[in-house]
């Protein structure tokens, strides 16, 4: 890769990350919510670097041309680079210009985040995942009395499988999350993704949905209803599932990987 | 510049490499890169095209989980790089030489205990073995940094805690595992490691007189992060390959073995390449599974995946990546067993 194909992948890849980051939400869909300053602070690095080696070259250029002769990167000598094996050239798989042919696989996700940002995991991942656990509890606060009860899902599956006092029971409760058709048989599920990371440790959270007809997939709803019965509530034989009242659409919420409570107000 | 020098010291380490070595014969393959990671990389688009025809869904989760992989990789990059060139210019050798032991055997488990400084996952700590060796670390010190550090530094320990709320027996074997595996690696590199299997640009060393260190900085922080970016990416691609194309319900089929559920973690950990923050709560949420297979899974992961053999494929070499790589499996594996099941 020649010096100035460099400086054009280090500005691209910073404005890159800053576009994703800095003007606008679209590092939601990839990581979390934590990692934005240090985001910015790699696309502003990205740039200077970029504008330095652009600046250095063009004050140089002309100077040291008898050093330069490794900028050509030749296909030989480039392969041989990436192979690992600096064979006869010995040292110079040190050399800084002569950059091995994967440097150029950069401009894949460099490109993919300035021109055509894939969109945020949904239902296509959410169907081919089981339900990930929830956390052992032992203890459940008691319901608050507002009606529908605003819940996340991890909150009502743990408390349909773990809570031996059935809180949950009659009670209407609002949930909201996206649409996952559940394949042969019909049927639905209100589903979120989360992860601790990025999109590559995503978990799924499900909650199986009776009483309406499928949204189309990945759509986000709201949705209020009571437990669907069956087994014994409290014990894992009880489904994770609910008989919807009634089934909103809602709009994508920014943040899309969490497991929310449904806002009071969007009701 | 940095060329001349290295211009004048060719002829004797031309003479040098070919002799020392079988591996002057792979040279003149025409594929440059590791065929497996090509082939997992290409697998997964190119599969997924033929076969759905252009099903958008699951190209689109493709694409989305290796960009995602990629931009969470990019800043801790980006940090090892940047750390990796701050070392080769501004830190003398002699630095290194009085905070480590003189004897190799000793300094290997001075460097695992020194990783807690790096934090941060995986990715950071390639280049920054890599500088090490640059500077006159033996490099079995430096690999065993290289494995300790991701593994055992505050921000991933707080994170398996957080994950496993209430045993802390958990992270302390998962500390313990780590540091045997990556003290053991480095002595297994003492014993049986062979220097004609780094690429030779490893041996360099940094900082020359009479050159300006800024510049030396910049320039070795841009090649860095350049060269091991692009095959962060390489890995990126074929770990998402894997992510998508195996749906985690197929987990379940081996959860109950326990001896063949632990293999199957530690291999799960490499396909996977998650984060070293993030692992933990991955292995949490794989509940089929015992608490050793979990381990394995959160001691091999921070190790060996697909990401970290691309890297270190760039950085070391192939020859390098392959040996290390599968011995690293081997004795992660083991070591998580024996301390698993002593304290789990």
């Amino acid at each position: 890769m020649k010096r100035p194909v460099q400086v054009v992948l280090l500005v691209l890849g910073g404005l890159g990350l800053l576009r994703a980051s800095l003007l606008t939400d679209l590092y939601l869909r990839y990581v979390k919510q934590d990692l934005r300053p240090v985001l910015i602070a790699s696309g502003v690095l990205l740039l200077v670097l970029g504008v330095a080696d652009a600046v250095s070259q063009w004050r140089h250029r002309g100077e040291h041309h008898g050093h330069r002769g490794h900028d050509v990167d030749t296909p030989g000598r480039a392969s041989q680079d990436a192979e690992g094996h600096g064979g006869e050239d010995g040292g110079h798989g040190h050399d800084h210009s002569g950059m091995p042919r994967a440097a150029w696989l950069l401009f894949l996700p460099v490109l993919s985040l300035l021109l055509y940002a894939p969109p945020a995991l949904g239902a296509y991942t959410a169907a081919r995942e089981t339900p990930a656990a929830v956390d052992e509890r032992q203890h459940f606060e008691p319901l608050p009395a507002a009606s529908p009860v605003p819940m996340t899902l991890s909150d009502f599956t743990g408390r349909v499988r773990q809570d031996r006092a059935q809180a949950v029971k009659g009670r209407d409760i609002g949930m909201t999350g996206f649409v996952t058709p559940r394949g042969q048989g019909g049927g639905w599920y209100l589903t979120r993704i989360i992860f601790s990371c990025c999109a590559a440790d995503a978990r799924t959270v499900k909650v199986r949905m009776y009483g309406s007809a499928a949204p189309p997939a990945d759509t986000w709803v709201a949705v209020t209803g009571t437990w669907h019965p069956g087994g014994t509530l409290g014990t894992p034989s009880a489904p994770v599932a609910l008989d919807t009242r009634t089934v909103e659409r809602i709009t994508r919420p920014v943040n899309a990987y969490t497991d929310d409570l449904p806002l009071a107000t969007s009701r | 510049m940095q060329k001349t020098e290295q211009l004048a010291e060719e002829p004797s380490s031309a003479a040098a490499v070919p002799a020392a070595s079988g591996e002057a014969s792979e040279r003149g393959r025409p594929l440059p890169w590791p065929l497996l990671f090509v082939a997992a990389a290409l697998a997964g688009p190119v599969l997924l095209v033929l076969a759905r025809g252009l099903d958008e869904p699951a190209v689109q989760a493709w694409r989305t989980v290796c960009l995602a992989i990629t931009v969470q990789a990019l800043p801790f990059l980006l940090l090892g790089t940047a750390l990796s060139g701050a070392i080769n210019a501004f830190v003398p050798a002699r630095v290194f030489s009085r905070v480590l032991p003189s004897r190799p055997v000793l300094a290997v488990p001075v460097a695992g205990v020194a990783g807690v400084v790096l934090p941060g996952c995986e990715c950071a700590s390639v280049p920054v073995a890599n500088s090490l060796i640059r500077r006159g670390v033996t490099p079995a010190a430096a690999f065993t940094f290289l494995l300790s550090a991701p593994a055992v530094n505050p921000v991933v320990l707080t994170a398996t805690a957080i994950a496993f709320p209430g045993s802390p027996a958990m992270v302390l074997a998962r500390l313990l595992a780590s540091l045997a595996t990556a003290a053991a690696m480095g002595w297994l590199w003492l014993w049986l490691g062979r220097d004609e299997w780094l690429k030779p640009a490893v041996r360099h060393t940094g900082h020359r007189p009479g050159h300006s260190r800024l510049r030396e900085f910049r320039l070795g922080f841009q090649h860095d992060f350049l060269h091991a970016g692009g095959f962060l990416v390489l890995g990126a691609m074929a770990a998402a390959t894997f992510n998508v194309a195996v749906p985690r319900s197929v987990l379940d089929v081996f959860s109950g073995s326990p001896w063949l559920s632990v293999l199957f973690m530690a291999g799960l950990a490499v396909l996977l390449a998650v984060c070293s923050e993030a692992d933990a709560f991955v292995a949490a949420s794989l509940t089929g599974f015992s608490p050793l297979a979990r381990l394995a899974f959160m001691v091999v992961g921070p190790m060996v995946d697909l990401k970290l053999i691309a890297l270190q494929t760039g950085t070391f070499g192939r020859a390098f990546a392959v040996r290390f790589s599968a011995a690293t499996m081997v004795v992660a594996v083991l070591c998580s067993a024996l301390i698993g099941g002593a304290l789990l």
